[in-house]
């Protein structure tokens, strides 16, 4: 089931559809990809997901998105990452019963509890930043 | 270089003079900003920052639910970028999915200062040292402060 708990060892992605994410000199992430526009930042899970079913998902994404965008790559990071800055990663499928729904994402998930304080937010943001990998997507 | 002439006849009104001055010191101050070796203007900061205003005006531009960056923020982040000293390494300029502005000074994963300006006219910062950690806020109506400041020559290794 998607709605099963998270484990430390599962890879997350986090879409780049925006350029200046990506630092030019060594191809990392920088930490404005992770800070939440809200209360939760989306990522998805790998699990059970292939890479072409992964690049779909992203797709789908920029896709919709109002002038139409290019999906630069993704920021893969492992939970355990995520955790040890004290934030939780919680199960939100989007549209898990309708495969045909353009953002159908069972594996999609929330980073919550992050802390109040900005200032706070970016310290978690760069230290996930540093440890996650950008991967490229070369049909871009 | 920069030269300033002094008008052979100043007017004996006081406001005139001190428009006058007002008027050189923006000049001299443009013109600073335009030198590669001193100002953001000639290193690009200003134009990356119009860019990023323009790539993310409207709501959504991370593909979910990115806030727009506003013209309040564009106007603080510009404000705050005219209070640096001269001589400092241009940062790279983006955007946070919650509306801020960010500039960045980046030297290695260890070597990195992440300073965002927010809406509310706010600057924060996050930064690795090497082997330290460092955040903290600021108000960016202030401009740069001393701490901030070391901690960004720090990163670039720039010694002034």
């Amino acid at each position: 089931m998607m709605t099963d708990a998270v484990s430390p060892d599962e890879l997350l992605a986090r879409y780049i559809v925006y350029a200046k994410w990506i630092r030019n000199s060594d191809q990392t992430i920088r930490p404005d990809a992770f800070i939440p526009p809200d209360s939760d930042l989306s990522v998805t899970r790998h699990l059970q997901l292939n890479e072409e079913t992964l690049w779909k998902i992203g797709k789908a994404i920029t896709d919709g998105m109002h002038p139409k965008r290019s999906l630069y790559g993704r920021a893969d990071v492992k939970t355990l990452c995520v955790i040890d800055q004290h934030l939780e990663v919680v199960p939100d499928p989007v549209e898990p019963d309708n495969p045909d729904h353009p953002h159908y994402n069972p594996n999609h998930a929330n980073i919550t509890n992050w802390p109040l304080e900005k200032n706070a937010k970016k310290m978690c943001a760069l230290e996930i930043a540093k440890a996650a990998s950008f991967v490229e997507n070369l049909n871009s | 270089m920069v030269s300033i002439a002094i008008p052979s006849a100043i007017s004996s009104s006081s406001s005139d003079v001190a428009g006058f001055i007002a008027e050189r010191r923006k000049i001299s101050f443009d013109l600073l900003q335009e030198s590669n070796v001193l100002g953001f203007t000639a290193k690009g900061a200003f134009q990356k920052l119009d860019d990023v205003f323009k790539e993310c005006a409207s709501e959504g531009w991370d593909g979910g639910r990115a806030k727009a960056i506003s013209t309040e923020v564009l106007q603080c982040a510009e404000r705050f970028l005219k209070s640096f000293p001269w001589g400092i390494q241009a940062p790279d300029v983006g955007a946070e999915p919650d509306g801020a502005v960010t500039l960045e000074w980046y030297r290695s994963p260890d070597k990195v200062v992440s300073v965002s300006i927010d809406p509310d006219g706010w600057v924060y910062y996050a930064a690795f040292l090497g082997t330290s950690k460092r955040h903290g806020s600021d108000y960016s109506l202030m401009g740069v402060s001393d701490d901030l400041l070391r901690i960004i020559l720090k990163v670039t290794g720039n010694n002034r």
